[in-house]
């Protein structure tokens, strides 16, 4: 029962996106998981309604604070995993969504008003994490990213500012921006191996649960042996 | 992050009273047009406005806060911007 939160405090970075994509993912996966849309756009919960075609998740839209404070609190208690999805400018909404976040998830694009941005989220989340009085993580993850010079440039300057960041990065891949009209998870060989990079990077820093079949053959050996 | 103690996920109320703490000019992602600032007046004894001053100032809260509880706890449905503290001074905190 982890909750990771995607969230930024600038739009358009691709926070629906990759909540798109991890959804669909770890779906496929069969995993319990559910979705809250605190994104008044309702962008990720009309995807959800009208365009995904993978296999089922709950998706709630909930944009009010109080509401949604009790509907993570809820879903984490019923689920293995919570994904939120928040509003790209800061509002109390996303900051509570941070709050009770195990992971903050804050996707970043190269240019420099968006690593200053993913600068002041992360500030944002240490403060909300001192006055919660407990420890939550953050990662920036890097997306729509090319192999250019200026892609390398605020990965350094990301390094420089502190931030601690995931060690997979997304592309600017097609397949990606697809999804949104698809409802189809990526099968594209690029598309396929980031996201498994990805969901091994958050499995292995304990912010993701094992894939359930894996843990059904692993719950099998341990009772033959 | 380091010095501080690993919990568990703060409850609602928990997750609601840091931001307010941490962050207290962060707007509402929606504001309902509909649902406008208003004003109540109660004529209440001085002894009762005594004890509410005291008591909101016992627990750090603005004497609103405490009445917007309180109605709360009762099952009133309180709008969440009227459990802050609004007033100017929380700027200065």
């Amino acid at each position: 029962m982890s909750v990771l939160t995607i969230a930024s405090s600038k739009g358009g970075p691709g926070k629906t996106t990759v909540t798109m994509l991890l959804a669909a993912a770890l779906a496929k996966e069969g995993q319990r998981l559910s979705v809250i849309d605190a994104d008044p756009t309702e962008a990720f919960s009309r995807w959800a309604r009208q365009t995904y075609e993978g296999p089922p998740f709950d998706c709630f839209f909930e944009a009010e604070e109080s509401r949604l404070a009790h509907r993570i609190n809820e879903r984490a208690g019923l689920d293995e995993l919570v994904l939120v999805d928040t509003a790209g400018f800061g509002n109390r909404a996303a900051a509570v969504a941070m709050t009770s976040a195990d992971l903050v998830i804050i996707p970043t694009l190269s240019g420099e008003a968006d690593v200053t941005e993913a600068e002041k989220t992360m500030r944002l989340v240490q403060g909300l994490a001192a006055a919660a009085r407990r420890d939550i993580q953050a990662r920036v993850l890097l997306n729509k990213m090319r192999r250019t010079h200026l892609a390398r440039h605020a990965a350094s300057e990301i390094e420089k500012a502190g931030l601690k960041r995931l060690k997979t990065s997304l592309s600017d891949l097609v397949a990606y921006g697809e999804l949104s009209y698809s409802g189809i998870l990526p099968s594209s060989r690029p598309a396929v191996t980031e996201l498994g990079d990805l969901l091994a990077e958050l499995r292995k820093e304990g912010w993701l649960g094992p894939p359930p079949g894996k843990k059904h053959r692993r719950a099998k050996r341990t009772i033959a042996s | 992050m380091k010095n501080l103690k690993s919990r568990n996920r703060p409850t609602a109320e928990e997750a609601l009273r840091a931001v307010s703490q941490h962050a207290p000019s962060l707007p509402p992602v929606q504001v309902d047009a509909a649902d406008r600032p208003t004003t109540l007046n109660l004529r209440v004894r001085t002894s009762t406005l005594r004890a509410l001053e005291a008591e909101a100032r016992r627990r750090g809260l603005t004497m609103k806060q405490l009445v917007a509880q309180g109605l709360q706890g009762l099952g009133v449905a309180v709008a969440a911007a009227d459990l802050e503290d609004r007033t100017p001074r929380r700027r200065f905190d």
